[in-house]
C-alpha cells in the first residue's frame, strides 16, 4: 500500500500542476480550460517526433515542444478573448471543449493513435526513505507543483502585474479603462499555463500510459483537484492533486480495487460539488 | 421541414414514417445499415439538444449513457429476460435516465460548467472500466438478435425510424409543455424561473434525465444493429464530438438534430471513400464548433433566420373604454414587520414595516441605493439570511422563491428575465402555472399592450418583454404581485398609459400590487398609499398626498423641491 501510495505521488504532482493551471485560468481569464492537458500532449508529441524523425538533440526537441504548447494555448486564448470577451464562463469553456476534440483528432492524424516512443528526461531513483524508493520524476513533479503554486501566489499578491491580473479578472472593462493591457495579460496567462502544462507532461509522459486520449484526459483528475479549492485556491488545488495521486496509487496495488481507481477522480468531483453547494447559489447577483 | 416549430407535429411524423418506409424499400443493404447509424446518432443528438440547447448545460457523456442502454440490452439478452428486444430497449432508456439523474445531482445548483466537469469525469471512468470488463455477451459470443419481423437491415432501419419518430414527438410535446418552458426559462435565468414558481432543480434534473434516456435508447438500438456492443462505440472522444456537433447544428431543433446525425455519418463515410483519414472529420467538427460558438449562432438558427424575418412592433394604445371601477382598498393582505438585512458592514434594510392593502396598490419610492430592490428580493425569498416577518393573508410566508411564488406571492424583475427561446403565449402559460383559456391570454396581453401571443420573444424589445412578464404574472392570479420598476425600458409617453392599466389591476384581476418605480408621475397616478425608503429605513408612510408633501421625503428623494 505505502509503496503504491508513494508511486502515486508522481501522478499526484502532475495533477497538482495541472490543477494550479486550471485554477489560474479560472480565476484570471474566466475559463475552465478543458484543452489544458491536450495542448501539453500535442507539444510533447511534437518533441518526440522531432527527436525520433528529425534527429534533433533531445533538449532542443523538448524546448520546441514546450514553446509550441505555449503557442497553441495563446492561440486558443486569442480566439476566446477576441470573440467571446463578454460571454459567460460556460460558453468560453465550451470553446476549449471543441479545441480538446480538435487536438486529439489532429494528433491521431499526424502521429497515429498508438503510444509514442518517449525518451525519459528523468529516470531512476532520487533517494530511498525507510525502504521505499522515491523516483526522480516524483521529486520533479511534486517540486514543480509546490514551486508553481507559491510563485503564482507571490506574483498575484505581491506584484503590480498580479494586481493588474486580479483587476482584469474581477472587472475586465474597468481594468481596460484604467489602461491595463488586457489583451497582452490574458495572452500571457494562457501562454504561461500552456508552457507549464507541456513541461509537466514532457516530464511524466515517458512513465505514463501516453496515448493521446489518456494524456488529454488528465484534465479530469486535474479538475477534480482544482475543485477542492473551488477553482480559486491554489494551495488546496495542490493538496487535492497530491491526495488524488496517492489514493489512486494505493488502490492500484490491489486487484479487486483496480476498477475503483478509475472512478476516484469522478467520485471526488461529485462529492466536492455536493459538499460545496450545500447553500443555495443563484446564477446572477441580483 | 420545420419539425421544431410546426403546428402539425403528427402530420410531419406521418410524412417521416412514409419517407422511412419508401427508403426501406429503396435502399440497398449497406445504405440501410448506414441509415440505422444516422437514426442512432439522431436520437443521441436529440437528447443533447434537450440539455445543451434547451437547458443550456454542457454535457460531455452522451455516449456513456448510450453505453448504459447498450449494457442493459446486452445483459437482459444474455440473461434471456422476458419481454424481448423492444421491452429491453425501453428498460435501457429508463436505466440510462436514472443514471442521468444521479450524475446530474452534483451539478444541480451550480452552473453548467460544473456539469461539464462531472460528465467528462464520468465518461473517462466508464470508458476505462468498460475496456477492462467488456459488455455482457461479447466475450462469450452471445449476440443480441433483432426482433423477428425486423431481422434484415432494411426492416431494422424501418423499426429505427419508428423509434426515432416516437422520440421526436415525445420531445416536441414535452418541450411545448410545462417542462420544456421551464428548461428554456432556467437556461436563460434561474431567478426568473424560480420567481415564476418553477422548481430550478426539477427543471435541470428533468432535462438531464430526458437527455440521458434518449442516449440510452440510441445505445440499445446500436446493440441491435451490430449484435454486440463494444467499448470503442462509446468513447469520451465521440461524446465530445457529438456535443460539439450538437452546438454547431443547433440540435435543440428537431430537424437540425436529424441533419446533424446525417453529418455525423456522412462526413466520415465520404472521407473514407476519398481515402482521407477519418479523424479529419472530428477536426472539421472542432473547427466548425469553435466558429459557431465564436459567432454565437448555429446552422439551425441561421436557416430559420433566413426563413422568417419579422419584427414585432408594440402598440400600447389606451383602451377605448375601460369602465372597471377601482374598488376601495381593504385590509392588509401582505404584512411586513421588522425586515432587516446586512451585507457586511452595510445595513441594506433595517426594521422595515409595510402593508399592502387588499385590492390596493402600494407604492414604494426612494432614491437610488435606498434598498427598494433588496426589499423585493427579501420578500420574494431570494435573500434567506434576512430577519423579520412577512405574512401573506395572515399566514407566515417562508421558504425558497419557488414555494413563495406557488403560495401566491409573485414578482417581476428590473432586468430582462424573459427567455428569448419561447413564444409570448407559451411564456405566459409557463409563468401563470394554471389552466388558461386562449381568450384569457389574448385579453390580458391586449390589456397590457403586449405583442400577439404567437410572437417569438426574441423579436420583442426589452420594454415590451417586461409587459409580457407582467401579464403572465398577473394571469398567475397571485394574492400579491411585486413590480420592480415595470416602466423601465418603455418610452416615456407610455408610462401614463401603463399607470392607467396598473390602477385597474386589483379590481380586474383580483391581484394586490406593490409597485416600485422611479417615475413619480407613474407612482402618483397609480398609488393611493406610499412608503418611502431612504438608506434602508422607512422615513414616511401613508396616504399619497401627505407623504409627498413631507419635507423629509422631498429632501431625501429629490435633494430639491422644484420637481414636485
Amino acid at each position: 500500500m505505502l509503496q503504491g501510495a508513494l508511486a502515486g505521488l508522481a501522478a499526484g504532482g502532475l495533477y497538482a500542476v495541472l490543477a494550479v493551471c486550471l485554477t489560474l485560468m479560472s480565476r484570471l481569464v474566466r475559463v475552465v480550460n478543458f484543452a489544458q492537458a491536450a495542448t501539453g500532449m500535442f507539444g510533447s508529441y511534437v518533441s518526440v517526433w522531432l527527436a525520433v524523425h528529425i534527429g534533433l538533440p533531445s533538449w532542443l526537441a523538448v524546448a520546441v515542444g514546450v514553446l509550441l504548447g505555449g503557442a497553441l494555448s495563446v492561440a486558443l486564448g486569442f480566439v476566446v478573448s477576441t470573440w467571446l470577451a463578454e460571454a459567460s464562463t460556460g460558453t468560453r469553456s465550451a470553446v476549449t471543449v471543441a479545441a480538446l476534440l480538435l487536438l486529439i483528432s489532429l494528433s491521431f492524424i499526424l502521429f497515429g493513435n498508438k503510444p509514442q516512443p518517449f525518451q525519459p528526461l528523468l529516470a531512476g531513483p532520487a533517494f530511498t526513505a525507510g525502504g521505499v524508493v522515491i523516483s526522480q520524476v516524483t521529486v520533479a513533479t511534486v517540486g514543480l507543483a509546490v514551486v508553481v503554486a507559491v510563485a503564482s501566489w507571490l506574483l498575484l499578491t505581491r506584484t503590480t502585474v498580479g494586481v493588474s491580473l486580479r483587476a482584469l479578472s474581477e472587472r475586465p472593462t474597468t481594468a481596460e479603462l484604467l489602461g491595463i493591457p488586457a489583451k497582452a495579460l490574458s495572452a500571457a496567462v494562457w501562454g504561461v499555463t500552456g508552457l507549464l502544462g507541456t513541461v509537466i507532461i514532457e516530464i511524466v509522459a515517458p512513465s505514463q500510459s501516453n496515448d493521446a486520449t489518456s494524456l488529454s484526459m488528465l484534465v479530469v483528475p486535474a479538475a477534480a483537484a482544482a475543485l477542492l479549492g473551488g477553482f480559486r485556491r491554489l494551495d488546496l488545488a495542490v493538496v487535492g492533486g497530491l491526495l488524488l495521486g496517492v489514493v489512486q496509487g494505493a488502490l492500484a496495488q490491489s486487484e479487486q480495487l483496480s476498477i475503483a481507481r478509475y472512478f476516484v477522480p469522478f467520485l471526488a468531483i461529485a462529492g466536492l460539488l455536493l459538499w460545496s453547494q450545500r447553500k443555495e447559489v443563484w446564477d446572477a447577483a441580483r | 421541414m420545420r419539425l421544431a416549430d410546426t403546428r402539425w407535429p403528427l402530420a410531419v411524423a406521418a410524412i417521416a414514417l412514409v419517407v422511412g418506409s419508401l427508403l426501406t424499400v429503396g435502399l440497398n443493404g449497406y445504405f440501410a445499415y448506414l441509415g440505422v447509424s444516422v437514426v442512432v446518432a439522431a436520437i443521441a443528438l436529440l437528447g443533447l439538444g434537450v440539455v445543451a440547447g434547451s437547458a443550456g448545460m454542457i454535457s460531455l457523456c452522451q455516449l456513456t449513457f448510450a453505453a448504459v442502454g447498450a449494457w442493459v440490452v446486452s445483459a437482459l439478452n444474455v440473461a434471456h429476460a422476458p419481454g424481448g428486444f423492444l421491452v429491453w430497449l425501453v428498460l435501457g432508456g429508463l436505466a440510462a435516465g436514472a443514471v442521468g439523474v444521479v450524475i446530474g445531482l452534483p451539478a444541480l445548483r451550480l452552473r453548467g460548467i460544473n456539469l461539464a466537469v462531472v460528465t467528462l469525469g464520468f465518461a473517462a471512468a466508464v470508458d476505462a472500466t468498460l475496456l477492462q470488463i467488456q459488455f455482457p455477451g461479447t466475450t462469450t459470443g452471445v449476440s443480441t438478435d433483432r426482433p423477428a419481423p425486423f431481422a434484415d437491415d432494411n426492416a431494422y432501419f424501418l423499426l429505427c425510424v419508428v423509434v426515432l419518430v416516437i422520440c421526436c414527438l415525445a420531445v416536441h410535446f414535452v418541450r411545448r409543455g410545462r417542462w420544456g418552458s421551464a428548461w428554456a426559462a432556467v437556461a436563460f435565468s434561474e431567478r426568473g424561473a424560480a420567481a415564476a414558481g418553477a422548481n430550478v432543480r426539477t427543471a435541470k434534473i428533468s432535462a438531464f434525465a430526458v437527455s440521458a434516456a434518449l442516449g440510452g435508447i440510441s445505445g440499445g438500438l446500436l446493440t441491435g444493429q451490430v449484435g454486440y456492443a463494444f467499448p470503442s462505440s462509446f468513447t469520451p472522444i465521440q461524446s465530445l464530438a457529438l456535443y460539439v456537433l450538437a452546438i454547431m447544428s443547433g440540435a435543440h431543433l428537431i430537424d437540425m438534430a436529424v441533419f446533424g446525425a446525417l453529418l455525423w455519418v456522412a462526413v466520415p463515410e465520404l472521407l473514407k471513400r476519398w481515402g482521407v483519414p477519418q479523424d479529419w472529420g472530428f477536426v472539421i467538427f472542432g473547427l466548425l464548433g469553435i466558429q459557431a460558438l465564436a459567432s454565437k449562432t448555429n446552422l439551425g438558427a441561421t436557416i430559420r433566420e433566413l426563413r422568417h424575418r419579422r419584427r414585432a412592433g408594440v402598440e400600447l394604445a389606451p383602451e377605448p373604454t375601460s369602465d372597471t371601477a377601482v374598488a376601495p382598498a381593504g385590509d392588509p393582505v401582505l404584512v411586513v414587520r421588522g425586515l432587516s438585512i446586512r451585507f457586511g458592514q452595510v445595513d441594506a434594510l433595517s426594521t422595515v414595516d409595510l402593508d399592502v392593502p387588499e385590492n390596493g396598490v402600494l407604492g414604494v419610492i426612494g432614491p437610488n441605493g435606498a434598498g427598494k430592490s433588496t426589499l423585493v428580493d427579501v420578500i420574494s425569498g431570494f435573500l434567506p439570511q434576512a430577519t423579520g416577518t412577512v405574512e401573506l393573508d395572515g399566514r407566515p410566508l417562508t421558504g425558497d422563491p419557488t414555494q413563495r411564488a406557488r403560495n401566491g406571492l409573485r414578482r417581476t424583475f428590473q432586468q430582462d428575465r424573459v427567455p428569448a427561446g419561447l413564444t409570448v403565449a407559451s411564456y405566459v402559460r409557463f409563468v401563470a402555472r394554471r389552466r388558461l383559456a386562449a381568450t384569457d391570454i389574448t385579453e390580458a396581453l391586449r390589456f397590457f399592450g403586449c405583442p400577439p401571443p404567437t410572437t417569438r420573444l426574441e423579436h420583442v424589445d426589452v420594454g415590451a418583454r417586461r409587459l409580457v412578464e407582467m401579464a403572465g404574472q398577473v394571469l398567475a392570479a397571485p394574492r400579491v404581485l411585486l413590480l420592480d420598476e415595470p416602466a423601465a425600458g418603455l418610452p416615456h409617453e407610455d408610462h401614463l398609459v401603463l399607470a392607467e392599466r396598473l390602477r385597474q389591476v386589483p379590481a380586474r384581476f383580483g391581484v394586490s400590487v406593490l409597485l416600485i418605480d422611479h417615475d413619480l408621475e407613474l407612482v402618483r397616478a397609480v398609488c393611493d398609499t406610499i412608503t418611502v425608503l431612504d438608506f434602508g429605513e422607512v422615513i414616511a408612510s401613508g396616504p399619497q398626498a401627505e407623504v409627498l408633501a413631507d419635507p423629509a421625503v422631498r429632501t431625501a428623494y429629490m435633494g430639491e423641491t422644484e420637481l414636485l
